[in-house]
């Protein structure tokens, strides 16, 4: 089934055009990131299955950059991560190739600007919402502010600001992270109520516009916090109220940083 | 229980006749604090209870300024700048909605109460709106009390 993958991963690297290819392999029953430099190695890829980490966040790492050109297998979050990194200009000309799978199909090797022309075809344009968490975001949007603070409140108390989040998001790779900074301090770091709160809200607010909805940060969160609820939420003002899809083309205009005049502003009184 | 504290400013009172809540407003330097100031050589009464931030354009308003008025125990934070088209660095304003539209929202969907929060466009010849919007600010915050226990970013001891 994933023939077409070996194959091509195989020549990508056979060829050159990869140093190295990002993929997953199977280890105890699951599947686990490989990174694959020898041809002969290449049938251990397996597709993802939407429940594994997102390779792309590999691609800020400096051990990665190195082997650049690097060939990364993706579906389709994390072929939107990749535009959102090309788009904020982290990844150098041609140093990607997309293996793409999509509903465990390959579909096959490209640049970014061939991916992204595919993302378009085979569209919807913006990210669909998953319907559980619209849901779950309709029963906290029914509730009291004092409910919802309420019910944040016991989700962040778990939170040990082990940062696993932010490690596990392409869109996260600030050299030095807000959180860290503390000439003045912004966000205390200390796991304790107000820099918890103060935590999450910064870090789903950063990524407006920039998150692909792929759950990596949320699977990766040890103490299971919903992040994705708080992504979800940004999500939807940026996608019904702005028409705004994260990771659109390589070389798309970012969300915040851009403006338009008639942007919706009744809040404003 | 003899001993007094000393605080730089009084706490606000707990009784919801009494309440005086205490508000941090975030202005730009062109527009809405220079309608303030005419809200003040106009001589206009408006409520006392608010201390103002200038800042050099709404643009310059990052979402942690806000964060950190609550965070240090404000009971409403108004943020405040020059009408769309008016911007004196021409787009500071237009950037700064973007940012408070989604700002907004993951403020309230986390449990501060959209109460607490106010936007609002004063231009330079504004200062009639000006007073009546901090009125009606803290009239609005006086009707939602004390944001004290409830408020999830309050700094805690």
């Amino acid at each position: 089934m994933s023939d077409a993958l070996h194959t091509l991963a195989a020549e990508l690297l056979t060829a050159g055009r990869a140093k190295m290819v990002l993929g997953l392999r199977r280890r105890e029953g699951g599947l686990v990131p490989a990174f694959v430099t020898n041809p002969a190695r290449a049938d251990a890829l397996e597709p993802p299955t939407g429940v594994e980490a997102n390779l792309a966040a590999y691609l800020n790492k400096p051990a990665i950059r190195k082997q650049f050109p690097v060939a990364i297998v993706v579906d389709r979050p994390a072929l939107r991560s990749l535009l959102v990194l090309a788009s904020e200009h982290q990844l150098p000309e041609a140093s990607v190739t997309a293996l793409l799978v999509d509903a465990g199909q390959c579909v096959g090797a490209m640049d970014l600007a061939e991916a992204a022309a595919w993302l378009a075809e085979h569209g919807p344009a913006l990210i669909e919402p998953d319907p559980a968490l619209e849901a779950r975001r309709a029963e906290l949007a029914a509730m009291s502010s004092q409910q919802r603070a309420e019910f944040w409140r016991q989700q962040f108390a778990r939170c040990t600001r082990c940062y696993a989040c932010r490690a596990a998001c392409p869109s996260c790779y600030c050299t030095q992270c807000i959180v860290e900074r503390n000439t003045p301090q912004w966000i205390s770091p200390s796991a304790r109520g107000h820099g918890n709160y103060a935590w999450n809200l910064i870090r789903a607010f950063h990524l407006a516009g920039r998150c692909s909805a792929c759950g990596s940060c949320q699977r990766a969160c040890p103490q299971g916090i919903p992040l994705m609820l708080l992504n979800a939420e940004a999500l939807a003002v940026v996608q019904e109220e702005f028409v705004y899809a994260a990771g659109t083309a390589a070389d798309a205009e970012p969300f915040i940083g851009t403006w338009n005049e008639d942007d919706a502003g009744e809040f404003i009184r | 229980m003899t001993q007094t504290q000393h605080t730089t400013e009084p706490a606000p009172q707990e009784t919801p006749q009494a309440f005086s809540p205490r508000i941090t407003a975030f202005v730009c330097n062109w527009c809405t604090y220079a309608g303030a100031d005419l809200a003040g050589t106009s001589r206009l009464q408006y409520p006392p209870q608010m201390r103002i931030v200038k800042l050099p354009c709404t643009g310059r308003i990052d979402p942690l300024f806000v964060l950190k008025a609550f965070e240090a125990g404000c009971d409403g934070v108004l943020v405040s700048g020059c009408h769309p088209g008016d911007c004196h660095y021409t787009s500071g304003n237009y950037h700064a909605r973007r940012r408070w539209a989604v700002f907004g929202r993951l403020l309230s969907f986390t449990g501060i109460d959209e109460r607490r929060l106010r936007f609002s466009w004063v231009s330079a010849a504004e200062g009639r709106k000006f007073a009546d919007l901090v009125a009606e600010f803290t009239e609005q915050l006086r009707q939602a009390g004390p944001f004290g226990p409830h408020n999830p970013a309050r700094r805690q001891p």
